[in-house]
């Protein structure tokens, strides 16, 4: 064996944890599929099962009202997740005006506030929404004494603007964190460049504009195909506690259908079918957002 | 240059030991994830018998743990208390309870497909026969006959076992809340859902006279009208519902509204509802049928703005907390009456009773003879010495003695012993305030050691033969002395009976369902799947329609959801659980 093949093998066994992880985490859940085409209902096994081919996944769209809710479920995910890609420059809008700010305890403390509910779990930002929105909550209490409303409004049971309400709570919570990695890259804009645009008579206006965007951009949009990537997944925590029965309609994304008829319903082999859709979207959208890389820059992504 | 080699190759074995390490516990299947909510579980529940052994005898001495997998337990974990000493100082053994309604229904996925469910197994009928056909339950005919407290009900233990599929002789199960009475006699004297008005309140109008729903949101409007708020301020409403129920109980729907529809001697069998003659199926979407009508008359009172806000989006806490608070005026569930009725209140006539509406003709079911639907057993994994200390406890659990700890209390504590013999209740706001148990028993609140199986093998109207009375202090005739109160005779001299389930038998109003131990059939996946959606759609549509702003978009989305209910099988679903039921009706009507 020559030492080249020798090396070869060696550096094989480097990366060779990484590919266990890969096919292990990555790979070995694919095999999960199989529920989908058997007759899977615990506690019976799986080896007492019957094979029923793709009865699932035609029993998902067999009839007009349940293709009629599938559409919805993807609409929500799509309208949900595109809402949030649409605001994508609020963090780094806000990390930007953060940077302006001259008192730096108090930019410290802005900082510091909108960081910590990123470490708050949807459960406990519930309980506060809870708290402050329901009928004897805060903001009733307030507008009541206030005399504005006569009886208490019940914010959490409308569904007018769900999407765009949670997209409020998620911005809440994610905004500070989301920030940071802005604010780091605003820390590695060369200052001659800011004071060169000063010594031309910019002002600060004209600084950000000129000078501290474009130099975040690159930043953005590495993020914003990042985000990309989990246009399906917008997580399922925020609707869980967030859905009852006046406004899921609308907040019921993939993720959370799948949790609600596999948990709740307690049908396995129907989550599972679901999930193989999810997949099959994914990749769709995947090739579609390829496709459009291909053609606005000329080269692709994957 | 060698060191470096080495340290790479140590980061590279430990990753791989990493993964592999991770793989342990996912590799039992996709399909038996957790959810979220159960991460107080993962302990206990991924980890086989063996292993909770140990973890337990660090926790708790020497004491042997059983597992008790509990459909009935609102608590999940070990029992503490003064019953965990009660139980340990007689068997030393220690009940780690495993709760679906605490931990999620997956976690019955999860450990049946694991293989074990729990060494003592409490479980809804359907699902026990399932466990049984899976091989997760012990057969126990060869060792019942030397358990006589057990053995006191063999008739019944027998005629439920005969029933399970392809069964012969074999003993699983062992039904709950059984009774030594008969399958037709109705012995209680309250049922379980009736109309129960605040009697202060009620009197202040003058005791007007209901006819029908209409004539009670009438005398609610006025109610709450003439009281906005209670004592503290706070905001009163006549009803207040909650959620967390909906569908449980093998009955679609929004649990508050099931259960009212009991009003008119109709009863939901899951998707279907079983007409007051008792004989009859029609689908939960008929409009002429109770479900619809129960749908209207609460629009009707939210219209009235009776129905509190909050309805839909609280959860149980919250609706008990108004309970316990009188922020709500009408109760309809027998044990509401537990979260405001005192001695007290009995005695200055504040406390809820029942206020008969004339059109109305109550459902009840029958004393429990071959118990109450939920079956005890055994399972299979359970070794000999543990199977013996379980059989034991059993046969305690079924014991006077046991049931005396069950059903009263504490001798000296909860009730004392007369001079004939017969048992006094003492410290009857026990389980309310929680009060602190004597030393002997562990200190600690009462309600928080409280026996945490909820379930019981013996009914609490079951004759206690050390006094001759019943387990429950409710028919003890000190308790019975003792909250024969103003009110009671007042409300006796309205109405001319004693009890409300008197005064629904003098007139007529009692449509009594005989208690029969029919086994029933499983779901198919397909019926199963069905199920949980129609059960969805008919849940939040029930919800919304509820807060409906007007008749014509009740109406909109009664028909709308009719269409939804069809386009998602329900015809399917309602044709399969009338053949499901019918067993069980044909044995009811064979008793009658």
């Amino acid at each position: 064996m020559s030492r080249k093949k020798i090396r070869g093998y060696r550096e094989f066994l480097y990366v060779l944890p990484f590919l266990i992880l890969v096919a292990v985490f990555a790979y070995y859940p694919l095999y999960g599929w199989i529920y989908a085409f058997y007759d899977y209902k615990p506690p019976a096994l799986l080896s007492d099962s019957q094979f029923v081919g793709l009865k699932w996944f035609t029993f998902m769209l067999d009839t007009e009202i349940k293709r009629k809710q599938i559409w919805q479920v993807l609409l929500n995910t799509f309208g949900i997740s595109g809402l949030s890609m649409l605001f994508s420059w609020f963090p780094m809008m806000f990390a930007v005006f953060l940077n302006e700010i001259k008192c730096e305890p108090y930019k410290k403390f802005v900082q510091t506030v909108t960081t910590l509910p990123n470490f708050i779990s949807w459960v406990l930002v519930f309980a506060i929404a809870f708290c402050v929105f329901n009928t004897t909550g805060v903001v009733n209490s307030l507008l009541m004494d206030l005399g504005l409303i006569k009886t208490p409004i019940a914010f959490l049971k409308s569904n007018e603007h769900i999407w765009f309400k949670m997209w409020l709570w998620l911005t809440w919570k994610n905004a500070g964190w989301a920030a940071i990695m802005y604010i780091a890259a605003i820390t590695g804009i060369d200052e001659e460049l800011i004071d060169a645009a000063k010594v031309d008579g910019a002002n600060r206006w004209k600084t950000i504009w000129h000078i501290t965007i474009p130099s975040i951009l690159p930043t953005y949009l590495v993020l914003l195909f990042l985000n990309m990537a989990n246009f399906l997944s917008n997580g399922m925590e925020q609707f869980y506690v967030f859905q009852n029965s006046f406004n899921k309609d609308y907040i019921q994304v993939l993720d959370l259908y799948v949790y609600n008829v596999a948990y709740e319903g307690g049908s396995y082999p129907l989550a599972t079918a679901i999930g193989v859709l999810k997949s099959v979207v994914s990749i769709v959208l995947l090739c579609v957002m390829n496709g459009i890389s291909k053609l606005t820059r000329g080269e692709n992504f994957i | 240059m060698k060191a470096k080699k080495l340290i790479s190759l140590l980061a590279a074995t430990a990753l791989l030991v990493s993964t592999l390490a991770g793989c342990g516990n996912s590799g039992s299947g996709t399909a038996a994830q957790q959810p979220a909510d159960a991460g107080t579980t993962t302990t206990t529940t991924s980890s086989d018998s063996g292993s909770t052994d140990t973890a337990a005898a660090a926790d708790s001495g020497d004491a042997m743990e059983i597992e008790v997998y509990d459909a009935a337990a609102n608590y999940q974990g070990l029992q503490t208390g003064w019953f965990d000493k009660v139980v340990k100082d007689r068997f030393n053994i220690a009940l780690n309870i495993i709760s679906p309604q605490v931990a999620g229904d997956a976690i019955y996925q999860t450990r049946t497909s694991s293989g074990n469910l729990g060494d003592i197994v409490l479980l809804d009928s359907v699902d026990f026969a399932d466990c049984v056909k899976a091989g997760l339950i012990k057969d126990i005919s060869a060792d019942l006959p030397n358990y006589s407290n057990l053995n006191a009900f063999a008739d019944q233990i027998s005629t439920y076992n005969s029933g399970l599929e392809g069964n012969n002789g074999e003993v699983y199960g062992i039904p709950t809340q059984m009774l030594n009475t008969s399958p037709t006699s109705y012995s209680q004297d309250v049922i379980y859902s009736s109309p129960l008005l605040r009697w202060d309140l009620y009197s202040e109008l003058g005791c007007p006279d209901i006819a029908d729903l209409d004539g009670l949101i009438d005398v609610l409007g006025q109610m709450q009208e003439a009281h906005p708020t209670n004592d503290a301020g706070d905001p009163c409403y006549a009803v207040s519902l909650w959620p967390d129920w909906d569908g449980n109980d093998n009955m679609l729907g929004i649990a508050n509204v099931v259960q009212l529809t009991t009003w008119y001697g109709e009863k939901l069998k899951d998707s279907a509802i079983l007409k007051a003659d008792g004989k009859t199926f029609t689908p939960v979407t008929d409009k002429s049928a109770a479900y619809y009508k129960i749908l209207k008359f609460l629009y009707k009172m939210n219209q009235a703005g009776l129905v509190d806000p909050d309805s839909g989006t609280q959860d149980w806490n919250a609706a008990c907390a108004k309970m316990s608070a009188g922020q709500v005026y009408m109760f309809w569930y027998s044990w509401q009456v537990g979260f405001w009725n005192s001695q007290e209140r009995l005695d200055n006539g504040t406390a809820m009773i029942f206020i008969p509406v004339a059109d109305q003709n109550y459902y009840a079911d029958a004393d429990a003879y071959y118990g109450s639907g939920r079956v005890f057993g055994i399972g299979s994994g359970v070794d000999d010495a543990k199977y013996k200390k379980i059989l034991e406890f059993l046969d305690w659990y079924a014991s006077p003695e046991g049931l005396e700890f069950q059903h009263c209390g504490i001798k000296g504590f909860n009730y004392e012993v007369g001079d004939d013999g017969k048992y006094v209740a003492i410290n009857d706001n026990a389980l309310m305030d929680n009060l602190p148990v004597p030393e002997e028993y562990g200190g600690a609140g009462y309600s928080d050691g409280n026996n945490q199986i909820n379930e019981w093998i013996v009914s609490s109207n079951a004759i206690n033969p050390n006094t001759g009375e019943t387990y429950a202090k409710d028919y003890w005739s000190s308790w019975k002395e003792s909250t024969r109160t103003q009110m009671k005779k007042d409300w006796a001299a309205k109405f001319g009976a004693d009890e409300p389930a008197e005064w629904m038998k003098k007139n007529n109003k009692l449509v009594i369902s005989p208690n029969v131990t029919v086994p029933l059939g499983s779901d198919t996946n397909e019926i199963g799947t069905i199920r949980s959606q129609c059960n969805t759609t008919l849940c939040d549509y029930s919800w919304r329609m509820i807060f409906a702003t007007s008749d014509a978009e009740f109406d909109a989305m009664w028909d709308e959801m009719t269409a939804t209910l069809d386009g998602e099988g329900y015809q399917d679903l309602y044709k399969f659980d009338c053949e499901k039921w019918q067993p069980q009706v044909d044995a009811k009507n064979a008793l009658k």
